[in-house]
């Protein structure tokens, strides 16, 4: 209605009512764990192939020890990453209600995060397959809660 | 989640709000997008809940409960046995609502959305 349009414009209503959300607002995905967690499994299997070259190759001992600690040090920054991404949509994403739906949530964050140090802590493929099979938990749980229905998926 | 769109105020809305039955107020914030945009206009019926409950559905203004001088406009996602409603914004990822702050006594309603003023 022009009427309408001329009055908003000429003069807009005092009184507001919020739309609002407290934070900065929620854009939340279970998918950045899984690739922090995919990244420090794949780590960890580079690790476990890698060979120790023959000691007089100089170059070759160079390539490995460099290898060795890219390697290390990228499962070190990935698996704690994967805590972050998993600890914050404990804190922030998920709310009661969603508990009382889903009462091991607690537990199977707790036992995530855990793995999460292990993974960072040792070389252990269990640890870094089970991290990824906890983050596809709570990913299942993520989307449920979201009413929708989004397939699990890896990047390797 | 129940998202019907709003009607844009015809005659007989104008002429309510002209007669003053109608209480204009400006939307502020994302939460109820798609449905309402932030510096949208909408109408207002204060006397709407006067005699009974609103219905899931509806769009109402109320205050928030834990912070009452601040009022809200949400979405009746549904009425509790108790009479105590649960509000949520249209746009669920951007929206606090009965998720944070649980389920709103009537008393904190302030009214009916009618129309959004266009």
């Amino acid at each position: 209605m022009k009427l309408a349009k001329l009055v908003k414009t000429l003069f807009p209503a005092q009184d507001v009512v919020e739309a609002h959300c407290d934070g900065p607002c929620g854009v939340y995905d279970p998918s950045s764990a899984r690739i922090a967690a995919e990244a420090a499994l794949s780590m960890t299997k580079k690790l476990l192939a890698l060979s120790h070259p023959e000691h007089d190759d100089v170059q070759a001992s160079i390539e490995y020890h460099n290898s060795f600690s890219r390697y290390v040090a990228i499962k070190e920054e990935q698996a704690h990453l994967a805590k972050t991404e998993v600890l914050v949509l404990w804190t922030d994403y998920f709310k009661p209600v969603h508990l009382e739906k889903y009462p091991d949530l607690h537990t199977l964050v707790w036992e995530t995060t855990k793995l999460c140090s292990t993974v960072k802590q040792h070389v252990d493929l269990d640890a870094a397959n089970q991290l990824m099979a906890n983050i596809e938990k709570i990913h299942n749980i993520f989307w449920a809660t979201k009413g929708r229905d989004i397939e699990w998926f890896v990047a390797s | 989640m129940l998202a019907d769109p709003l009607p844009e105020s015809n005659v007989i809305e104008m002429l309510l709000w002209i007669l003053r039955l109608r209480r204009r107020v400006r939307v502020s914030g994302a939460s109820m997008i798609p449905t309402l945009a932030a510096n949208d206009e909408v109408l207002v019926n204060t006397r709407a809940y006067e005699d009974r409950l609103p219905e899931p559905g509806e769009i109402v203004v109320a205050h928030r409960p834990d912070r009452p001088q601040v009022i809200l406009i949400k979405r009746v996602a549904a009425v509790q046995p108790d009479g105590r409603i649960l509000l949520q914004g249209d746009n669920p990822a951007a929206s606090t609502d009965s998720l944070d702050f649980g389920p709103v006594a009537p008393e904190y309603l302030v009214g009916k959305v009618t129309s959004r003023f266009a």
